[in-house]
């Protein structure tokens, strides 16, 4: 079949409004909610399904997505579960005491939160998000108006249908080293499908407020775990923003470790006020489909981004990652550094926009991304691309697409390690030498655990 | 000294790179307890000789014997190499990003000696070994080789090869890039590794090296082969006279034959 005939099929099979209204009306929300959701909606029905022609989707495989059968998930409830999820456990035991846990597990059908004192005491807020809808309406309005960032048809979707997801706020002057940790854990499909099943989608939507020189550290993974129940498709929609107020800075490490069926599509917007910093290192392990924009605007002077990557693919994973670094005042600097590597069949598209506007003077932006194919039939590609206005700008960018090296491989095999041992401990480096710029203390060992056991999976 | 077996038998060795032939006919013995030195111009073929004693799969042995301990090694992997008692220490040692040196060497270590060595005890030894080659502390937790200094590299290999204790260690240029006093530890770190039953093939370019470790057998390495032999007054011979003059040593010694 070819790729346009099923776009075509998508074009008529979308949400429909029915969902939202039930959605607004199982959450029990306030009318300025439900207006907000509903013109999202209309929104969403104009804008087109992003197709593998649109730039910023190709090699994507959203087209595979059958809209007309994907159901929002049913809000979850509150309790702690019977168990807890796999990766969350060994997240936990990696972490520094963490100052706040929530999960929202769609496996097991129960959410929960809970913070710890110093967190609380200090004022700073930790709350499912349509609980802060009500207690933090004031705050919320105030950031719904920020209008700057891409908009698609994916976070249309998410604006109309969200549900679960989080807000934290972090109040002025409060520094917070103990990390706030998120976790989405997901169904994963089953093979053993029943008769026509329904697909579910969630649209979490996470907001992380950090007012004037305060901070924060926040750790988000996303994972599914094989349950009795068959769905067809699970999606994972998310946004994530941060807004980051002057001499504010905010760490982030994100990771997603999907089973090889679940569709994520993610988009994080980070606005970066003057002098403020935001580091952000994202670790795409696992999914069918994984397509996630981070884009980084750096507001006012001395605003700061630092976008990482490490994506490790296999089997016949892909990958689509955007970074999108604007320059939007004058004096501010990006780093992007993304590190591809790919097995078996797996492959990636990395795109990376450095774009500087005119008023952004004296912009100093770096990009960089490497690809390291493992796989004979691995495919990476990298498409760096720059949109500079300013004429007194520092801008360079780099990209590499290559097989392991093979002097690295000769010089390691002659210390006494057998080719896959000396590719494996190239992978980790690879790999290492971003890991070790994250500043949340214990995420380095977390992930370059769970690189590992992916370097090891067959 | 004669008594002892050979470690490396080398018999009229030819190799290509890439379909060019770059060692024209090598014949090497190498008894432990020997040290050798091969001395040549830049371009004669050195590195070539040790890459193939090591097994680096672009250099291909078209004919000739290369026997370690009486066994024909040139079918196996570098790996199975290594873990016979063979190393080298590079002329230009190669960086792996992101890999800590302390990480590296406990993993080789262990690859090499067959076996997982207590971390204390290997922390022990890794300690003594660095304090007599004069390396720092710091230096474990940075990227193998990344961003090192020239010296600092070829300290690196003299303290991999302590560690990995081979039979035949095979050192290629390590003299240079180094500094008098560098030159000095590094020397002291090779004599080290003497013993009965090891065997040493020092490649070098100048005669320097040799001031502090003594060869028992001089050759010099020519277009790819070796075309003339000696003790170590022979290394001194060529320091002042130069290669041209052994050229002619070789034409006289044909015609003398
Ligand atoms: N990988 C290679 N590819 C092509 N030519 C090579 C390669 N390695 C060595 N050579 C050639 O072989 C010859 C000997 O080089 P080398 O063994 O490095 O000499 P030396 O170590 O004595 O300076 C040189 O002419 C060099 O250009
Ligand atoms: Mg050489």
């Amino acid at each position: 079949m070819s790729e346009s005939l099923q776009v075509d099929n998508l074009q008529v099979s979308t949400i429909a409004r029915e969902k939202v209204e039930d959605l607004c009306r199982l959450n029990g929300e306030p009318n300025w909610l439900k207006e907000k959701r509903l013109s999202a909606w209309e929104s969403y029905l104009q804008c087109p399904m992003p197709t593998v022609k649109d730039e910023d989707w190709r090699a994507t495989l959203v087209g595979k997505l059958d809209l007309g059968k994907l159901c929002p998930a049913a809000p979850l409830k509150e309790g702690k579960t019977a168990s807890t999820p796999d990766l969350l456990k060994a997240a936990l035991k990696d972490l520094a005491k963490p100052g706040a846990v929530y999960v929202e597990d769609y496996a097991r059908g129960q959410m929960s939160v809970s913070v710890e004192a110093e967190l609380s005491t200090a004022k700073v807020v930790v709350s499912p998000f349509a609980q802060a809808v009500e207690s933090h309406k004031d705050v919320l309005e105030k950031l719904f108006a920020e209008k700057r960032g891409i908009q698609d048809k994916f976070t249309l979707m998410n604006e109309a249908l969200a549900g679960g997801g989080l807000f934290v706020h972090v109040p002025k002057n409060t520094r917070v080293e103990a990390p706030v940790v998120m976790m989405l854990n997901l169904p994963e499909n089953s093979t053993a499908a029943t008769k026509d099943p329904s697909g579910l989608a969630v649209f979490p939507r996470i907001i992380i407020n950090v007012e004037e020189n305060a901070s924060i550290n926040f750790v988000s993974i996303v994972a599914s775990e094989k349950t009795a129940e068959a769905t067809e498709t699970v999606l994972a929609a998310s946004v994530v923003e941060f807004h980051i107020a002057a001499g504010a800075k905010v760490s982030v490490a994100e990771v997603t470790n999907l089973g090889p069926e679940v569709f994520f599509v993610n988009r994080v917007r980070a606005y970066v006020a003057r002098d403020a910093v935001i580091d952000f290192t994202t670790a795409g392990l696992g999914g069918k489909q994984t397509k996630s924009d981070i884009e980084t605007i750096l507001m006012d002077r001395g605003a700061h981004a630092a976008v990482k990557g490490v994506v490790f693919g296999g089997g016949a994973e892909r990958y689509a990652y955007n970074t999108i670094a604007e320059h939007a005042a004058p004096d501010t600097t990006s780093n992007i550094n993304f590190r591809v590597a790919l097995k078996d069949k797996s492959a990636s598209i990395y795109q990376g926009i450095v774009k500087v506007d005119k008023v952004a003077q004296r912009t100093d932006a770096y990009q960089s991304n490497k690809n390291l194919l493992l796989g004979k039939e691995a495919k990476a590609d990298s498409i760096p691309k720059l949109e500079i206005l300013a004429d007194d700008v520092k801008c360079s960018h780099g990209a590499t697409v290559s097989p392991v090296d093979k002097e690295q491989l000769f010089y390691l095999t002659c210390r006494g390690l057998t080719a896959p041992e000396a590719e494996e401990l190239i992978v980790t480096g690879f790999f290492q030498q971003v890991l070790d710029t994250i500043p949340i203390q214990g995420v380095v060992n977390f992930l370059a655990a769970l690189t590992s056991d992916k370097l090891h999976k067959s | 000294m004669t008594a002892q077996k050979p470690i490396l038998e080398i018999v009229d060795l030819h190799v290509n790179v890439e379909d060019k032939e770059i060692l024209k006919g090598v014949n090497l013995t190498i008894k432990a307890g020997e040290i050798h030195a091969i001395m040549g111009r830049n371009g004669s073929g050195k590195s070539t000789l040790s890459y193939t004693v090591m097994g680096h799969p672009r250099y291909k042995v078209t004919s000739g014997k290369m026997l370690y301990k009486g066994e024909e090694i040139s079918q196996m992997s570098p790996d199975e190499r290594a873990k016979l008692g063979i190393a080298l220490a590079f002329q230009y040692p190669v960086a792996i990003p992101g890999v800590s040196v302390s990480n590296f060497l406990r993993k080789t270590t262990n690859a090499c000696r067959g076996r997982e060595i207590p971390v204390k005890e290997f922390r022990q030894e890794l300690k003594a070994l660095m304090a007599k080659l004069g390396v720092k502390d710091e230096f474990l937790s940075r990227y193998v080789n990344d961003g090192f200094s020239g010296g600092e590299k070829k300290r690196l290999e003299i303290l991999q090869l302590s560690l990995l204790k081979p039979s035949l260690a095979v050192l290629d240029e390590t003299d240079s890039g180094l500094d008098i006093d560098a030159l000095k530890t590094v020397s002291e770190g090779v004599n080290a590794m003497v013993s009965p039953e090891t065997a040493i093939l020092l490649i070098t370019h100048y005669q320097r090296m040799l001031d502090y470790v003594q060869p028992d057998f001089v050759h010099v390495f020519q277009d790819g082969k070796i075309i003339t032999s000696g003790g170590k007054e022979l290394a001194l011979e060529l320091e002042s006279r130069g290669y041209e003059w052994v050229k002619d040593t070789t034409v006289n010694q044909t015609v003398s034959v």
